[in-house]
């Protein structure tokens, strides 16, 4: 599995991906980690399948005792069917995941690691001096959704949003924004259910100061293309299946 | 533990499980035998003498038998549970064997081993309570098998017994006719229950 720093200050932003010995057949995904002085957060930290492949890229850049904090945008599988694994692993390490989908992400297995439900209006996971926002996606897709802002890196990781069905192997940051727009289209009208969901969350993303958007699969944005994947994302009907 | 070993763990108690639920029916079976039996012993009269006892002990072998299947389908239920989280707990175990393979150049590496350790003590502590439970579920169907074949010896006593009682012959020989049979299919079934269990008593 590939790892690439995206942020270097006071903290460190991380994002894994691109494994090269995963089965052709699951969809790749992205998993990020967010890196202080005693913390580690792990940002949808994957399916079961992947695990063994993320953990030994963790533990690159942190002692399995620091890994004291997981998120789960949603309750899909290739988020977080790896929890249970987590769970045997982790000591003393606390899970943040929207609160609808508690009794369901139970089922992964949730015995060790404390579940910390995030109600609907959102919340804030504090990493040693570092404050993540918490803020709603709902809908976009799953009906309890949230995306992690960190106003210091000025990263938005956004789930599901800004994904694209990409080549494996592909770069981590988007090259030609008109040319990656047909490999996000069909992911995003058909897995976003809601128009006004979308045009929700992008009048309260469009408020944040955010330098790389980080979604859950395909290649990040940085720079001028957050702002041309808002406006593309804005002008796109979704929910086109009925 | 391997896949062949969990695929084995999880047939031989999904076995017992259904094995024991048709050992129910058919303890019914034999009550209700026995309930029957006593009432035409009961019209037989003098003729049936010999009969009258035998009827009530039929009844409470079968009462017994049902009790103790119901105590053992319990114990299966555990065995489940076990199995399952010895399952789920060996998954982790290969997992993080991998993790251990798989990042020896990782900075934190070693960092691996504490999981790794616990979840094996942990697998261990699982299979012992595994081979444990089997002992046990073992001894309580060796005891239903014990009772179908006692059982079948009463069988045996009834038929004499009914070659007495005159024009009820048929009728009582009919009885005891059903409890052998149905005692001959308790024990074929708590058998196959004692062989599929039996591999995992070593």
């Amino acid at each position: 599995m590939k790892s690439t720093k995206i942020y270097e200050g006071s903290h460190l932003w991380i994002m894994f991906g691109r494994d090269e010995n995963k089965p052709d057949n699951i969809i790749d995904s992205n998993q990020y980690m967010v890196r202080t002085k005693s913390h580690c957060l792990l940002l949808d930290p994957g399916g079961a399948e992947m695990f063994a492949a993320m953990m030994a890229a963790v533990l690159h850049y942190a002692p399995v005792e620091q890994i004291t904090d997981l998120f789960a945008s949603h309750q899909d599988p290739d988020v977080i069917s790896s929890l249970g694994l987590w769970d045997q692993a982790l000591t003393n390490a606390k899970l943040y995941a929207p609160a609808i989908w508690e009794g369901y992400l139970r089922h992964f297995g949730c015995e060790s690691i404390k579940y910390m439900p995030i109600p609907d209006k959102g919340g804030t996971i504090k990493l040693d001096s570092v404050e993540l926002q918490l803020i709603p996606a709902h809908y976009l897709h799953s009906s309890g959704n949230f995306h992690v802002y960190d106003p210091q890196a000025k990263i938005l990781m956004s789930g599901d949003i800004g994904a694209a069905l990409d080549a494996a192997g592909s770069p981590m940051f988007v090259d030609n924004f008109d040319a990656h727009t047909e490999k996000m289209r069909y992911f995003h009208q058909r897995w976003m259910p809601s128009n006004q969901a979308k045009n929700d969350w992008i009048g309260r993303v469009r408020k944040l100061d955010i330098n790389i958007l980080a979604p859950q699969h395909g290649r990040m944005f940085r720079g001028d293309d957050v702002k041309r994947f808002l406006d593309w994302f804005e002008n796109l009907q979704v929910g086109i299946v009925v | 533990m391997n896949n062949t070993q969990t695929k084995n763990q999880f047939i031989a108690v999904a076995t017992i499980t259904s094995e024991l639920s048709a050992v129910v029916v058919i303890a019914k079976e034999i009550s209700l035998a026995a309930a029957n039996a006593k009432a035409i012993a009961f019209r037989a009269g003098d003729k049936a003498k010999g009969f009258q006892p035998i009827t009530d002990f039929i009844g409470d072998l079968a009462k017994e038998t049902i009790e103790r299947v119901a105590a053992i389908n319990e114990l299966a239920i555990v065995l489940y549970k076990v199995t399952v989280n010895e399952f789920r707990v060996a998954v982790s175990y290969n997992k993080f064997d991998e993790v251990t393979k798989i990042s020896r150049s990782a900075m934190y590496a070693d960092s691996m081993q504490k999981p790794l350790d616990k979840t094996k003590i942990i697998m261990q502590d699982y299979n012992r309570q595994f081979k444990r439970d089997v002992t046990l579920l073992l001894g309580q169907l060796e005891a239903v098998m014990h009772h179908a074949q006692t059982a079948r010896v009463i069988a045996t006593y009834s038929r004499i017994e009914a070659s007495q009682a005159g024009e009820y012959l048929q009728s009582l020989q009919a009885v005891a006719e059903s409890v052998d049979k149905a005692a001959y299919t308790i024990h074929e079934n708590v058998q196959s229950c004692i062989m599929a269990l039996a591999p995992f008593s070593k």
